[in-house]
């Protein structure tokens, strides 16, 4: 392992992660320069087993999303002059081989935003029907309604330049964060690149009811806006 | 005519406890002002079923006007359930606000 940290800045949103979280942050506090944990109202311990951890640990009083969580640690990174920010997922699907991989393009100034996909290869062994139903449904919708032509829209592995991060303020508090920051990536014409990723599938993970509650979250915000 | 009286008795209850409430100060001056509109003009609407029953009849609609009221009554319920959700999603953006507020003081 090399003992140069990739200059880094992980943001893990945990709620209810008591079982991966102190694996995840094993593998990734020594990788890269900082790592902040934001316990998500977890009521399982998440917080404490973090903090045994060199993570900054920051926690929401109650639990307000995994969009809410991201937004809290990037602000907070913001505000510590983190220059490129990743989000990273505390389940231990995602793999901390892909990190520098992430953030390649960022820093040969190839790219704004990095998105990990899942589909730019094979390696990533996804349950059947999320690979021929569900994420064609979501790369359609994502599509039609903001016109984004991406491999995998709901990736959740992303790395951010700090002018990407300046730029992108997203609102949803719940899983429909992932379309919103991927519409507002294009509508501030950053540069992106899908990355090829692999994800360990320990469990589904999101079903097609959480994609009609993306649908109707994205619509509720619109009425708001 | 039994129906129609025992509406008329359960509307100015209504507005009985409206009024109280509002001279106890447990409900704003707009608040007081809207639902004291809407049981009167219930009130109205349930007084005037002979009316309605000729005037729904001249607009061509076959059900007898006490049923095209509740009709417009459940699209108006329909309606302020829209608002409430749209209310809720304001209130829980604010509350997220607050939550990340305080995370970050730490």
């Amino acid at each position: 392992m090399s003992s140069i940290k990739l200059p880094i800045t992980l943001i893990i949103p945990a709620f209810n992660e008591a079982e991966h979280i102190r694996s995840v942050l094993d593998e990734v506090v020594p990788l890269v320069e900082s790592v902040i944990v934001v316990d998500d109202g977890s009521r399982d311990g998440t917080a404490d087993i973090s903090n045994r951890t060199e993570a900054v640990v920051l926690r929401h009083l109650v639990n307000r999303g995994q969009g809410a969580a991201l937004r809290t640690g990037t602000d907070y990174a913001v505000m510590n002059d983190s220059r490129i920010i990743v989000h990273y997922d505390a389940d231990g699907q995602f793999r901390s081989a892909d990190l520098s991989r992430m953030i390649e393009p960022i820093l040969k100034d190839e790219a704004d935003m990095v998105f990990g996909s899942r589909f730019l290869d094979n390696s990533t062994k996804m349950p059947f029907t999320k690979k021929h139903f569900i994420m064609p449904l979501a790369r359609f919708i994502n599509r039609i309604f903001f016109g984004l032509d991406m491999t995998d829209p709901q990736s959740g592995f992303r790395a951010f330049s700090y002018k990407a991060v300046k730029e992108i303020n997203w609102q949803q508090d719940g899983m429909a964060h992932c379309s919103e920051i991927l519409y507002l990536a294009h509508k501030n014409s950053l540069r992106i690149k899908e990355v090829p990723i692999t994800i360990i599938y320990n469990e589904y993970g999101q079903r097609l009811s959480g994609g009609f509650k993306i649908i109707k979250d994205l619509f509720i915000a619109r009425l708001l806006n | 005519m039994i129906q129609q009286l025992l509406a008329i008795f359960i509307i100015i209850y209504f507005i009985s406890r409206l009024t109280w409430q509002y001279r106890q100060q447990a409900l704003a001056r707009s608040e007081y002002r809207f639902w004291m509109f809407f049981w009167l003009v219930a009130l109205v609407l349930v007084v005037s079923l002979k009316q309605i029953d000729r005037l729904v009849l001249s607009l061509g609609f076959s059900a007898p006007g006490i049923a095209v009221l509740t009709d417009f009554a459940i699209i108006i319920l329909l309606y302020f359930i829209f608002r409430l959700r749209l209310r809720v999603a304001k209130l829980e953006r604010d509350l997220t606000k607050v939550v990340e507020h305080l995370a970050i003081k730490r």
